[in-house]
Parts: C-alpha cells; structure tokens; sequence
C-alpha cells in the first residue's frame, strides 16, 4: 500500500469505528424518518369543519332535485358528509368574491374534460389538510368512477383497474391565484439539502483542523514527517476524513430507503391503520393507495417523490466533495497555524465567514432562485456548493450553469489545497508563539 | 566509508539564516554527537537529513549516495518533540509508523512481536497510548524509531524527559545497536552522556560549526597541563615543595591521603613535577586531568561569543 494510502486508512478506520460516528449514522436517518413522521400526523390530524362547493359545469355527479329545485349529488353514499365535511353542488362558478364572503371553505371546479384530463381545482381559503383534501380527492375520484361504470355494463374487476381513476388537485389560494406553489416547496428541499452539505463541510472541515491540531499538540507529526511529505499527510488527513463524511451520507440514503420501503410495507398491509382510518382511506370500498402514492398525496411531501433524486444526489456529492476540498484545505491551513484550539478563533473568522454569508444567501435564494445574488454566488467557489444545492432542485439552473460552476470550484479547490500544503508543510513544524498573517504570508512564499 | 556527510550546507529561513555553511561527517558505526546551544541550528540540520525541509545549498551525503526521498527507511528519527496518538492503540500505532517507514505489515508484526518481548511490554499491546505512563510511552517511541532497523539513527535530545531506569536501558539499547553497525547521531545537551558514549562530535554555535573532531582528540586539545596528584604526607610539605612553576589549584584531605591538582607552569613536564614532589610525600597515583565536554562546551561557546563582540 502506498503512505498516502496508510494515512487515508488510519484517519478513516479510526473515525468510522468511533462511537459517536456510528451513532449518528445511524440515529440521523431514523431522526429524519421521525420529523417526517410526525408531520405527516400532524398534516393528518386536522379537526377544521369543512363545507365544499362543488361546481360541476356538466352535471355529471349531480342534478336538480324537481322537488326543492337544489342540485344534489347523483351518489349521495359517494358525497355523503359528516360534520366535518360537507358537499354541496352547483353547476354555476360563484365569482371569487362571492366565494369569499360565502360560508363556503373550499370549491371543487371540473367539467367533463375531468373525464380524459383527470383534473379538477380545489380553491381554498385556509389551505386544507392532507386528510380533507384526500377525501375531497377520494369522493370525486370515486364519484368520476362511478360515472364511468355506469357508461359500460360489462365491468370485470380488469376493467374496473383500468377505469379506475386517479385525480390530482391543482390548488390555488383564492387570495393569490397566481402562485404556483410547488416551486417554494422544492425550495424547502433545497434549502435541506444547502443545510446539510453546509454542516457537512463545516462539521468535517473542522474534523480536519482538529486532526491537525491533535498531531501538532501531541507532537507525532515530526515523527511522521520524517517518513511521509507533510503534502502527502496533509492530503491523506483531507481524503480520509472526506470519505468518512461520504461514508455517513451514503448510509444514511441506504438507511432512507430502507425506512422508506419498510414505512411503506406497514402502511400497505394495513399497519397504518388509524392513519388510514382518518383520512377515510378505505371508505367507500375503495381499493387502497401504496405508499407512494399516499405520499404524492400529502402536501408537501408529494415533491419527495417527483424530485429528481439521483441528479440531486449526484450533484450533492460533486459539491459536497469540491466545497469539501476547499473548505477542508482552508480548516487543514488554520490546524497548522496553531499549536492549540483555543488559538483558532482568529484564523477561523475568515474561513467561517464565507461559509456562514453562503448560508445566509441561501436562506434568500429559496425564494428568488433566479436572482442576481444566487446567480453570482452560485458561480463563486466559496459559495457554490451550497447555493447550487438551493438551484437544482429548483430547475433553475442549466446544465451550463452547472458544470461552470462546478468547474470553478474545483480548479479553486486545487489552488486552495496547493496554498494550504504550503502553509501546513512550515506550520506543523512550528511551536510557540502564533504566527500573523505575514508570517502565514511569508510561509507559502518561501521555498521548503 | 561516512555514514553520512553533510556538505556546505546552508539554510536560511524568512528572518534568519539557520545553517551557515556547516559541513559534518559521521563516521560509519560511530555515535556521533551534535552539540550545541538552543537555537544554534541543530534541529535545522537534523530536518535536512530527514528530508523535512530541503537546504538552500549544499549536500548531504548517505552512504556514498546523494540524499534522496528512498533513504527514509534507512534512517530512525527520534525527535526532540515527540509524541503518539493518544487515542490508538500501541501495537497499532506502531505498526502504523512502521508501515510508514516502508516496512511490510507481516514483517513489522514479527519485529515489533521481537522487540515488545524483549521489553516486556507484550501487555500494552491493545493498551491506548493514553492510558500508557511517560515513560512507557518513551520505550515505545524508541521502539518505533528502531523497528525498521535503520543504518543511521539519529536521536534529538533522547534523554531528555526519560526516567534513570529508561535512559540506562536506552543507552545499553544504543550501544548494542552500535555494535551491529548502526551509525547514531546524537543531538543533546547532556554532556555527561557525550564523553560516556560519544567517539565524535562537531559543536554547532549560531549557525555555525564552530568545532569537530573525535571526543578524545578534542579533550587533548583542549587539555591544560593539569595533573591530579593522591599522596601521602602533610599539605605543608607538598605545597613548600612546588616551586612557582607549578599552580597549586586545588587540596584536600588529611595527611593519610592528600589530593591536589597541579597545573603546569610554562616550559614544565610532568616529571619535573614528579621530582619536585617526590622526595617530600610519599606518592600514590598521578593523573592527567582532561577538561570535560562540559567545560570545551561552555569555553568554546563564550569565546565564540566573544569573538564576535
């Protein structure tokens, strides 16, 4: 094996066989999969009484009673109510202020092009829990089948499957028509994602400065210098701890996956059963939803399943690794400076600021993706990989834009690991008094 | 045949110049002990004959080759700051060192295996360094110096922060390391030990190599005309019996045995003192009195001082 090597395998195997590592690989996802859970409750659980106006152009799921002269619906077992919900039809669109001002809390619009579009829109005063928009979803999904059954006798259960329908809703805010609102829930990915590749730089980056510190401090670093080259520890140092970090993020998308599949294993055999009983999944001799596409169908939990997950990830892991290069390289410079952690706040003050501006950056992309300032720091090395992290899932970005970035911040990385080598080889070896900028300065000018 | 030279070898850094034409030769299969005071420049040559740092000028020669980065295996490195991973395990850490230094994972496995038993510290072996003493940690870092048994040694203050018993063993370690022909470079300040254990040394003052030589040919040089005399007989006696040619420096004793030390005047031989004194006590034994490295140190260092002023 060659030294680099020996050096990448002690920093890996001694971290990844740490207590704390093992825990929070595993914990990180079972934590995750229960903020996931417990909002998918939380969504679940609404006590709000609804009444809906169902506007139905073409008549197909009502008629006018002859006796009051009141439009009813055709399956009043479909849209039958309680007291939390309630149906009511008309073949007339209200005007939105009229909408407004009626005790009315949600109006369900479709015509007959329901029938090959699978359409409808719900407009909404108070955005309506998952529970009540599935079972508005579930009775006109049930109602749309009914009226397809009733245009064909010879229904089996295949043809049945076949016609069976599936509706999804394209809600508005009566308030803000215009809004389409799933590109701010990508957003939300983003902005996790930006989270976690920023932690994971900040988090392993310092992993790096301490583990320079720690052999300076314990004064092996003279012994290992003199059977390695200080680059080739340094680089060891990065990449070891660097694979560490990719190690923990792959387990934890194993892990996802794995949660994911078995969540969705007990939701379909039933196991889910009070969830399901909520939402009235199973009422109306309704065949029940996998997984999937129950989740498609909570808000804001249907975008987990129509991202582009593996251009995500793919694109996590070249940011995480260029930013990581650069940042690390940087943290790896500072560890060399000093013979101490308690010597490092003057040093970490410029690497922690770029990193935290980023963040902040991010934190005002999610709502203007395509603005000049996520724009610019999208391109610049010190902030790319967490801007683009807030870009890409948005679909803001163009595969140009990408590899641009991307371009710059490793050709950055490499001057930044080649500037930290320099200033690592001089500091490893010097003790006492800590060094000015000039000094650090002097240290990358002059030749070892 | 020099187990290694160093060559005119210069090194300046940002503020000052650290080696200033400083040439040495250690000579195959001796202990060779690099002397000098704190700052002089002796950890600066010592990282140059690591390959730590690079000379501005100058080269260093091992064993008839230009140094090169395939002679770190042939080198054991104990520096002045050492230390181990707190965390590792001791037969873990020294494998890994040893690794680094180019040897196979199953033949430093048998060497270490060797050299724990022989220090009867087989225990430690899945111990944390940090649950080790001082000095156990001390045998260790010397193990790990050795293990790959390096044609040159070169130890940075070795003695330094070892308890009595470690410096013993360590010593007796290095004089049989010698006799298998390893060459050792020693940098210290124990001056004790230089004269016990040193055949040569060169003496590193600002920068400059300031004196080299083989230890006894440097106390010759260095030498006074001075004697230690033990008799028999009065002080009186023997004091009358010195003419002014000779410098009573020293004496003590009763009258059944006297020690004084007698330094030469100009001109004077040993047995115009021996015939000056011999009729007057009754003489036991006569003894060249050679100065210490301690003092050829501190002489040479403040004359050096003064020479520059």
């Amino acid at each position: 094996m060659s030294k680099i090597g020996l050096v990448i395998g002690r920093e890996y195997s001694s971290r990844v066989r740490k207590k704390s590592f093992i825990l929070m690989t595993i914990l990180g996802p079972l934590l995750f999969a229960g903020i996931i859970a417990a909002a998918i409750w939380v969504s679940v659980a609404d006590n709000t009484e609804h009444e809906v106006l169902v506007v139905d152009y073409a008549g197909m799921l009502s008629y006018v009673n002859p006796d009051n002269g009141r439009m009813e619906a055709s399956y009043p077992e479909i849209f039958k109510g309680d007291e939390k919900l309630q149906f009511h039809f008309t073949d007339q669109l209200p005007s939105d202020s009229s909408f407004i001002n009626s005790p009315y809390t949600l109006m369900l619009e479709f015509d007959d092009s329901i029938l090959a579009a699978k359409k409808a829109h719900l407009y909404y005063k108070d955005l309506p829990s998952t529970q009540v928009s599935m079972r508005v979803t579930g009775a006109l999904e049930n109602g749309i089948e009914r009226v397809k059954v009733r245009e064909n006798d010879q229904i089996d259960y295949r043809t049945y499957k076949r016609l069976k329908t599936s509706i999804s809703l394209a809600k508005f805010d009566i308030n803000h028509k215009e809004d389409a609102s799933m590109d701010q829930e990508k957003g939300i990915v983003g902005m996790m994602l930006a989270i976690i590749i920023f932690f994971f730089i900040f988090l392993y980056g310092s992993q790096v400065m301490r583990g320079v510190i720690e052999e300076k401090s314990n004064r092996i670093v003279e012994v290992i210098v003199s059977s390695i080259k200080p680059f080739q520890l340094m680089m060891g140092k990065i990449i070891g701890i660097g694979l560490v970090g990719l190690t923990q993020f792959l387990i934890w998308i194993v892990l996802s996956i794995v949660i994911f599949s078995v969540a969705g294993m007990i939701f379909e055999s039933g196991g889910f059963d009070s969830v399901a009983a909520v939402n009235g999944l199973r009422s109306g001799g309704q065949t029940p939803i996998d997984f999937e596409t129950f989740l498609q169908q909570q808000d804001g939990f249907s975008l987990l399943v129509s991202i582009n997950w593996p251009l995500i990830l793919f694109m996590f892991f070249i940011y995480f690794i260029g930013g990581y290069l650069l940042y690390g390289s940087l943290f790896a410079s500072v560890g060399a400076a000093v013979d101490s952690e308690t010597d490092t706040q003057q040093f970490l003050m410029p690497v922690m600021l770029p990193l935290f501006f980023s963040y902040f950056v991010a934190i005002m992309s999610v709502n203007n993706p395509e603005g000049f300032a996520a724009k610019v720091f999208s391109f610049i090395p010190l902030s790319s990989p967490i801007i683009m992290m807030i870009r890409t899932p948005m679909n803001s970005t163009t595969i140009w834009e990408l590899m641009l970035s991307v371009a710059l911040l490793f050709v950055t990385a490499v001057f930044f690991v080649w500037l930290a080598g320099r200033i690592y080889r001089t500091g490893i070896l010097m003790y006492g008094k800590k060094p000015s900028y000039r000094e650090i300065w002097k240290w990358i000018k002059f030749n070892s | 045949m020099n187990a290694l030279e160093a060559k005119n070898i210069t090194k300046k850094y940002a503020e000052h110049v650290a080696l200033d034409d400083v040439s040495i030769q250690v000579p195959e299969g001796a202990v060779f002990g690099l002397l000098g005071p704190n700052g002089a420049g002796k950890t600066s040559l010592i990282r140059i004959i690591n390959q730590i740092t690079g000379p501005d000028e100058g080269e260093i020669v091992l064993f008839g080759e230009s140094l090169q980065a395939k002679h770190v295996s042939n080198i054991g490195y104990l520096p002045e700051e050492r230390g181990l991973y707190k965390k590792m395990k001791v037969g873990e850490q020294a494998m890994y060192l040893a690794q680094l230094k180019g040897m196979r994972k199953q033949e430093a496995k048998q060497k270490l295996e060797a050299w724990f038993e022989r220090f009867e510290i087989m225990a430690w072996w899945n111990k944390k360094v940090e649950e080790l003493s001082k000095g156990m940690a001390q045998k260790i870092q010397f193990v790990t110096t050795v293990l790959h048994e390096p044609k040159l040694l070169i130890l940075d203050e070795p003695f330094s922060g070892f308890d009595p018993i470690n410096v013993e063993l360590i010593r007796n370690e290095l004089m049989r390391l010698k006799d298998e022909g390893a060459s050792i470079i020693l940098s210290t300040h124990n001056m004790g030990s230089v004269e016990e254990i040193c055949d040569n040394i060169a003496l590193i003052n600002k920068s400059k190599k300031v004196l080299e030589g083989r230890v006894d040919d440097i106390r010759e040089a260095h030498a006074h005309q001075e004697y230690e005399l033990r008799f028999k007989g009065t002080s009186i006696a023997f004091a009358n019996a010195l003419w002014t040619n000779f410098e009573l420096l020293s004496q003590e004793g009763d009258k059944d045995l006297q020690r004084a030390r007698v330094r030469l005047g100009e001109g004077m031989k040993l047995n115009d003192l021996l015939r000056a004194v011999v009729d007057h006590v009754e003489l036991i034994d006569v003894n060249r009195n050679l100065p210490s490295m301690n003092d050829i140190f501190i002489q040479t260092v403040t004359q050096n001082a003064e020479d520059h002023e």
